[in-house]
């Protein structure tokens, strides 16, 4: 039986400061299955893995392969087993072009000049071979997040890796991309190559694994054949608890109009056209209003527009204040932000976690006194959000936020911007990358938001969160708003025939 | 949890401490084999003369010359550390001014132009103001703030090209360097600022006693009998802990390091990211320009105006002086006496051995080369802390399981461990 598995790690342990990351972990790859890493954000995943990858040393384990005790220092013996990995963050360095980070560090050379020919036939016929279309003269800070991906996957084949472990690969891509990757992935797996995804989305973990390995809070909680489970009990032994996976909420109760939008356009810095045109909708407190639309259809440019990040003409109206040329500061008296790109915007990530907790709102009396911050008064405050919030983190307030999850640093921001009590709150992509437990957590906050009389504006991309957690929906395609749906009323596919501009409503509301 | 800040706080505090005294020992180190190398090399000083080399590198500031017998004497000398301390009083305000603009993510080098800025405007004040009809004590006053305001004002124009125009203000500090030393050299050359009473001295500015005005000595001349040392290292420190307190316990100090943190989250939380960047390079122009007017206000000092195309040292050593600091406001005092007892321990090299003035400032200089290190070293440091964490025995059972975020007395345990470099396991 033993050499069935390809891999096996068996009784992992590894410990930062502070916290146990991996408490006695054991996981056996097959050959040739896709094999599930499911868990919460911070339950270890991400660690296990670059202990797999050689990024870490474990302090107690071994690492099989092929029944072999092998020891693995660092990412180049990694490589050299056969192992590769697409990390949630891309690796991929933006001035080169597609190629050249294919076969960086794995170079054909004669004499030491580069045989770009040779390794462009090879590229070339792995794209051909498994559908991954890429521009391979691209720079790839020109392509979109889809194909830099495929730039990944095709740098792991490149090497002809066999064991190839993907990390959360399905947070950064719109719903056609992530079908396609399902596709590439089982067609991997058929071929005999065996597969590690990291995930927290029980519909992909559904549709495309062989077994799920469950891990909780540094724990391993068991390894279960996919075809004799189901979400529901796969998310309680995930999170330890029965978790609501259906958003659940009574009908909207909108009241006066809170945001008023007229005729909006926000130029493009790229193109002549606008990447927002003439756009005008009203969100009124007590409601929901989703723009749902593909991801790269003005929806970044027009939040960015609104918010202040960037410039745009036509009017907006908070709250009965024309906020059309008002400076960020000001927008931010009425309103709360949760922005779509948590490291550029949402947090100085070489700041501790207190001091993200008080980005904006430093300036009230209660955190400064004459010009000098009060110290004591953020740690307090940074503690009960962190309490109230369940932000987990190694060192508490102290915490460097670099050094958090990526879906505990999302918390920590929606901590932040949900406790400044505005009368809107935008929030773009709030479940981007955060497990179910999370997920659900933040749904009912949003909804509770709204019950309290907030407006609240969502961006998202997932079709799930657009049909269960809005009021009304706005689809948003090549910067114009294409319809206005009610999402009882609706189904998926018209939404998505919407969103693809197969379909369009004329101003007066009706559709054409 | 309160305890959790100042203990990660002294950690990190700990390391950088630890990681610039060692640096400061590899480059005392290699100077020494510099120094060795050296006198075996020279037949005038053989291995006697690296001996004297060794010790005076080592304690020249404690050098009180040579006795009847022609032996090395060591013991107090008021003269040498007076004038450790005058030297060092530019070097940290340079060095603060390196500091205060790393710690807002800029990278100021504009600090000799602003220095030399600084200095042009303290000397035309304190030598055109008529001390017959305005007293000395205020005319110092406006000249040691006109200083300041010149290092503001050419510390503003990198900070305004990097905000407006996206210009690295690295680039637009090297240009103004050389800008300031061209302009301030033209404008003493048509000045009746020029020494013309002593005519060896044509090429240097009056000292500014020549019209009455120095710094208060502040009974400091008592305690270093015999140096130039003056009130400008008071005025030096205590900028020093403003800079320190305006830093971490201001707002101010909070907006400007979030942007130089990240730029684009200062700006989405409604801090005006443009203003800040300006504001940093201000503050740094005005530090830079300080210690220029502190140096030459003193009185004994004269400016060599002719300085056609160079650039004053004191403001490039600001940037070993920061480094060394880890751009720490309070570190930077006790590096700034540093830097400068290098100076005095090669004017006691060169006065007291066969080794010239040319081998003493490679000696010097490779010891603030290898200073400037400490960066690498402290990495370096906590790397073996995790390697040594990582290596040691898995913690108690109990503690493993407890839930990680709220288990206070684990985190605290393990930080002061790897501080020590696990010592205390």
């Amino acid at each position: 039986m033993e050499a069935e598995n390809i891999i096996e790690m068996l009784h992992i342990t590894k410990e930062f400061p502070g916290i146990v990351a991996n408490d006695d972990i054991t996981l056996q790859l097959r050959r040739g299955e896709i094999h599930a890493l499911l868990g919460e954000n911070g339950a270890g995943k991400s660690t296990l893995m670059s202990v797999l990858f050689g990024l870490y040393q474990p302090e107690a384990g071994v690492i099989k392969k092929n029944g072999q005790v092998v020891k693995i220092d660092d990412p180049n013996d990694a490589t050299a087993l056969g192992i590769g990995m697409v990390h949630q963050h891309f690796k991929l360095i933006d001035v080169f072009t597609v190629l050249d980070n294919i076969i960086l560090g794995a170079e054909t050379t004669k004499l030491g000049f580069l045989q770009k020919k040779e390794a462009r036939r090879k590229v070339e016929a792995l794209s051909e071979r498994y559908g991954l279309k890429v521009d391979l003269d691209a720079r790839v800070e020109d392509i979109t997040v889809g194909m830099q991906q495929r730039v990944e996957i095709l740098k792991m084949l490149y090497r002809d890796n066999e064991i190839l472990i993907f990390d959360e690969p399905t947070a950064v891509l719109t719903p056609q991309e992530i079908d396609e990757l399902m596709a590439t992935m089982k067609a991997f797996a058929k071929e005999g190559k065996s597969i590690l995804f990291i995930s927290h989305k029980l519909n992909e973990i559904m549709e495309v694994s062989d077994r799920v390995t469950v891990l909780r809070k540094g724990k391993y909680i068991g390894t279960v054949d996919t075809r004799d489970t189901d979400k529901q009990s796969l998310s309680n032994m995930m999170v330890g608890r029965p978790v609501q996976l259906e958003v659940v909420k009574d009908p909207a109760k909108p009241g006066d109009t809170v945001l008023r939008v007229e005729h909006f356009s926000v130029p493009s810095k790229t193109h002549k056209r606008d990447s927002v045109h003439d756009v005008s909708f009203d969100v009124r407190s007590g409601e929901i209003v989703c723009i749902a639309g593909i991801d790269g259809n003005g929806q970044t440019e027009f939040i960015h527009g609104l918010t202040g990040l960037e410039k745009g003409q036509g009017t907006i109206n908070l709250c009965g204040q024309d906020i059309s040329h008002a400076t960020i500061r000001q927008r931010s008296t009425h309103m709360s932000h949760i922005p779509e790109d948590r490291h550029k915007h949402g947090l100085v990530l070489d700041f501790t976690l207190e001091q993200n907790m008080v980005l904006q709102r430093f300036r009230e009396p209660r955190f400064q006194h004459m010009g000098f911050i009060r110290q004591g008064e953020v740690r307090t405050y940074a503690e009960g959000l962190i309490e109230k919030f369940d932000v987990r983190s190694g060192q508490g307030p102290v915490t460097i936020a670099r050094s958090m999850s990526g879906g505990n640093q999302q918390k920590a921001i929606i901590a932040r911007e949900l406790d400044r009590e505005k009368d809107l709150i935008v929030a773009v992509q709030p479940t981007r990358g955060l497990d179910v437990g999370a997920i659900e957590y933040i749904h009912s906050q949003l909804v509770a938001q709204r019950d309290q009389g907030k407006a609240v504006l969502l961006v998202s991309l997932e079709l799930d969160e657009v049909m269960s957690l809005s009021d009304r929906i706005l689809v948003m395609y090549e910067g114009e708003i294409v319809g206005e749906l009610d999402p009882k009323a609706t189904t998926v596919q018209e939404l998505g025939l919407y969103m693809a501009g197969a379909k369009r409503m004329t101003k007066a509301g009706e559709s054409a | 949890m309160k305890q959790k800040g100042p203990t990660l706080l002294s950690k990190d505090g700990a390391r950088s401490v630890l990681a610039a005294l060692l640096s400061i020992l590899i480059g005392l180190a290699v100077g020494g084999v510099v120094i060795v190398i050296t006198g075996l090399a020279t037949p005038t000083l053989g291995a006697s003369g690296a001996w004297d080399g060794i010790r005076l590198e080592l304690l020249g500031i404690f050098s009180t010359g040579r006795n009847a017998a022609g032996a090395l004497t060591f013991g107090f000398n008021s003269t040498n550390l007076g004038n450790m301390l005058f030297r060092a009083t530019p070097l940290i305000l340079t060095g603060l001014s390196v500091a205060v603009a790393y710690k807002t993510g800029l990278f100021n080098i504009g600090a000799p132009g602003q220095y030399l800025m600084g200095t042009a405007a303290s000397l035309m004040l304190a030598l055109g103001i008529p001390t017959g009809t305005v007293p000395a004590g205020l005319v110092w006053l406006i000249a040691f703030l006109g200083g300041i305001l010149a290092g503001t004002l050419w510390g503003c124009i990198p900070g305004l090209v990097k905000a407006f125009l996206n210009i690295n203000e690295v680039l637009a500090c090297i240009m103004t360097n050389w800008i300031a030393a061209n302009l301030v050299t033209w404008m003493f050359d048509g000045s009746d600022f020029r020494n013309l009473v002593e005519n060896t001295k044509s090429g240097y500015i009056y000292k500014t006693t020549f019209n009455g005005v120095s710094t208060a000595k502040l009974g400091l001349d008592k305690i270093f009998p015999g140096s130039q040392v003056n009130g400008g290292i008071l005025i030096a420190i205590v900028i020093a802990i403003l800079m320190y307190i305006l830093m971490s316990k201001t707002t101010l100090g909070y907006q400007l390091k979030a942007c130089g943190a990240n730029r684009h989250a200062a700006r989405y939380a409604g801090i005006a990211d443009k203003r800040n960047i300006v504001l940093s390079m201000a503050i740094a122009g005005g530090l830079s320009g300080a210690g220029a007017a502190l140096y030459y206000l003193s009185g004994n000092t004269e400016f060599f105006w002719s300085t056609y195309q160079t650039l004053p040292a004191t403001g490039f050593n600001g940037i070993p002086v920061a480094l060394l600091a880890s751009s720490h406001p309070i570190g930077v005092i006790f590096t700034g006496c540093f830097m400068s007892m290098l100076d005095i321990v090669g004017l006691q090299l060169t006065n007291l051995t066969a080794y010239n003035e040319y081998i003493t400032d490679v000696i010097i200089a490779t010891i603030v080369y290898l200073s400037a290190f400490s960066l690498v070293i402290k990495m370096l440091i906590s790397g073996r802390g995790k390697r040594r964490s990582a290596g040691a025995p898995a913690a108690p059972a109990e503690q493993k399981k407890a839930p990680p975020p709220e288990e206070g007395p684990a985190p605290a345990g393990r930080g002061s461990q790897s501080a020590k470099g696990g010592n205390e396991a």
